[in-house]
């Protein structure tokens, strides 16, 4: 209800305010184009992430403290503290950070927020920007039209920096001009009740414009042009503060438990932040005076007294709360459970083992089958998570490349937990009821009884093999070095295929199709072998990979390609259409080896 | 008499074992139609998709795999017919 009614009340005062006010159409189109100059900035700033960005930050957020300085050091650079916000998150859900780094930038990120203040305020309102602006746009739009990436990169930066100074300049002649009309300063509140409402009004204002940057520029040249009081403007700053977690909190509506907790230690450290502000603000605006005169700012220099204020206030916060990270950090886990641990830690029941029927072979007989179908749809779920693909892109026609390409993250999944919850358990369930109904067999149904159980135990092979291969799945699907990074890709499609192609046979009621789709999952597998081998070979020949990495890549191949043949091996108990008079004959005409050699040799692999 | 030897004498007199043949061999026939059928359509498939490589290379493969199946089942259904 709220959604359907915000866009249509903001754009509707805004048309109002157009229409009554020619001083406030400048303004406006002052922050909207300085929200343009933010959205290029860090269009331009992605255009580097991808590389450089996550090596810098792997190598800089070891410990906490290194996290402040590079939340801190990238803010500055980047002018956006959304942007590095919303990298975080992304990098946190990558796992490539824990959640106390991830706050440690966040705070970082507060502290390099305030040099946006200090640029505005000491650089932005002095100096006519308006000259600088218009040939970095210039520079910047011919640069974006280049087909080199860095180049790209590097235009959108400068169209972004070019559009920030021209929107700065923009809001600046408005206020100049309103300044003539209407004193805003009338409406000045003084008092706790005036600090509160304006505090509201800022953070109202950052949620709207989705930066708390636009609104510190936008209180600042307010503020210069007298049309705010200086206490009204530091409760409007602080509110900023506050209202620019929004940015997080959305950004972690996507992501994973971990992003959406550091989003929580945004808004707490942020809230918190404001709260301890808004308590001692006296206090806070003796200080600023102080150093105000210790560094030489003029008495009726509130802008840059504003800076100040910025400043000091976000950094009482990072040392308010930096004793207490740790403790946020349980408080945000305990207050967000993780919902896939939840499950995870929840042990899978059987749902067709009823010991009345055991008396009847052919009805155990469909138990068990049931069972192993069930075993195998935790499996295919395991399996899938591991390889940090959803089941439903798996199961859907999406390309794989699409699939696989996306950047390998998320939580590390415990799969010796998964395994004993969803596995194990329901294995032994199995076991269990299969022993006590083979009891009661006749010999003719010994064999498909015998099969089944071997089906169970390549499901539970596929999924022990896909533990061991995870961990440098998760490792090396993000290393720097490119060879390694292609092969365990590499290994994640042709899995992914693989379970694709495991799940077109469970579900397809066509014979010829089930029998092709398996013998085509044979072939494959041996040719990745055989490919990967090759592949190998050349690496390490030519230095391309590490010694560690050349034994891990071949030890992790060979679990990819039991894993292959477990699945493959238990599709032919479990999908071959048991109903059918000819199910032997039909086994009999899945190729074999002789077959897939003959065929691997004609293609030459 | 046991049941198992019960039931051999009964399949043999009611000459089940060739019912059970006639049975398999129906099933081997209706696979063969129904591989025969797909290599048709691949071969459609291919002429459609003759610029795309990719694709190509994959209906190829299928062709291979549909042809050594189509042998073997050839073969089983001979088998069965001795």
């Amino acid at each position: 209800m709220f959604k359907k009614i915000f866009l249509p009340t903001i754009l509707t005062v805004v048309a109002y305010g157009f229409w009554i006010s020619p001083d406030f159409k400048a303004i406006s189109a002052g922050v909207a184009i300085f929200l343009f100059g933010m959205l290029s900035l860090e269009e331009g700033f992605k255009m580097f992430s991808g590389g450089m960005l996550e090596n810098i930050l792997k190598k800089s957020t070891s410990n906490l403290y290194k996290s402040i300085a590079f939340g801190t050091i990238t803010t500055t650079f980047m002018q956006s503290s959304s942007l590095v916000s919303i990298l975080t998150i992304s990098f946190l859900s990558a796992g490539l950070i824990g959640l106390s780094q991830g706050i440690g930038i966040i705070f970082g990120a507060n502290i390099g927020t305030t040099t946006g203040a200090w640029l505005v305020a000491g650089f932005g309102l002095k100096v006519d920007i308006q000259v600088y602006a218009m040939p970095m746009i210039v520079f910047g739009i011919i640069l974006i039209f280049q087909k080199t990436k860095s180049l790209k990169g590097i235009g959108y930066i400068l169209a972004g920096l070019g559009f920030l100074f021209l929107g700065i300049h923009y809001m600046k002649e408005g206020f100049e001009a309103f300044k003539n009309n209407i004193d805003l300063a009338n409406f000045a509140i003084s008092g706790y009740k005036g600090l509160f409402i304006f505090t509201g009004i800022g953070i109202f204002a950052t949620v709207v414009m989705q930066s708390s940057h636009a609104t510190l520029v936008l209180i600042i040249t307010a503020l210069a042009a007298g049309q705010i009081t200086y206490e009204n403007a530091l409760a409007l700053a602080i509110g900023a503060n506050i209202g620019t977690t929004i940015t997080a909190i959305i950004g972690s509506i996507g992501s994973n438990i971990q992003g959406k907790r550091l989003a929580g230690a945004h808004l707490i450290f942020n809230a918190v932040t404001g709260f301890i502000a808004i308590i001692f603000i006296y206090q806070l605006v003796y200080i600023v005076d102080f150093i105000s005169t210790l560094v030489a700012i003029e008495k009726d220099d509130y802008a840059l007294k504003l800076a100040v204020f910025h400043t000091i206030f976000n950094l009482i916060g990072v040392i308010v709360m930096l004793p207490l990270v740790n403790k946020l950090v349980s408080f945000l886990e305990k207050i967000l459970k993780d919902k896939d641990l939840q499950a995870e830690e929840e042990f899978v029941t059987p749902n067709f083992l009823n010991e009345s029927v055991l008396e009847f072979p052919s009805t155990s007989i469909s138990a068990i089958t049931n069972e192993t179908l069930h075993l195998y749809d935790n499996a295919f779920d395991i399996i899938a998570n591991a390889l940090n693909i959803k089941t439903a892109d798996i199961t859907s026609s999406m390309d794989l490349k699409d699939v696989t390409a996306k950047p390998y993250g998320k939580r590390p999944l415990n799969i010796d937990n998964l395994y004993n919850h969803k596995i194990k358990n329901l294995y032994g369930e199995i076991l269990d009821f299969s022993t006590k109904a083979q009891a009661h067999m006749p010999p003719q149904y010994i064999e498909k009884l015998y099969k089944l159980k071997l089906a169970n135990r390549n499901i539970v092979e596929a999924v022990k093999n896909m533990k061991h291969l995870q961990k440098n799945l998760l490792k090396y699907s993000n290393s720097t070095n490119i060879h390694i990074k292609n092969q365990y890709n590499s290994i994640r499609k042709d899995l992914a295929e693989l379970l694709r192609d495991v799940n077109s046979i469970a579900k397809t009621d066509k014979e010829d199709e089930t029998i092709l789709l398996l013998s085509k999952a044979k072939i494959h597998a041996q040719k990745y072998d055989i490919t990967a081998n090759g592949i190998l070979d050349n690496l390490i020949r030519e230095h391309f990979i590490t010694n560690e990495m050349a034994t891990s890549l071949m030890n992790d191949s060979t679990y990819a390609y039991n894993i292959r043949k477990s699945l493959i091996a238990m599709s032919e108990i479990l999908f071959i259409d048991d109903n059918n008079d000819a199910k032997e004959m039909h086994q009999d005409m899945v190729i074999n080896e002789d077959d897939i050699q003959h065929i691997l040799e004609k293609k030459g692999a | 008499m046991g049941v198992k030897k019960f039931i051999d004498s009964v399949i043999e007199f009611l000459n089940l074992d060739s019912f059970k043949m006639l049975s398999k061999k129906k099933s081997i026939k209706n696979l063969l139609r129904q591989l025969r059928n797909r290599r048709a359509k691949i071969y459609r498939k291919l002429k459609e998709n003759a610029d795309n490589s990719k694709k190509k290379k994959e209906l190829l493969e299928e062709l291979e795999i549909i042809a050594i199946q189509i042998k073997k089942g050839k073969k089983i259904l001979d088998d069965l017919d001795a």
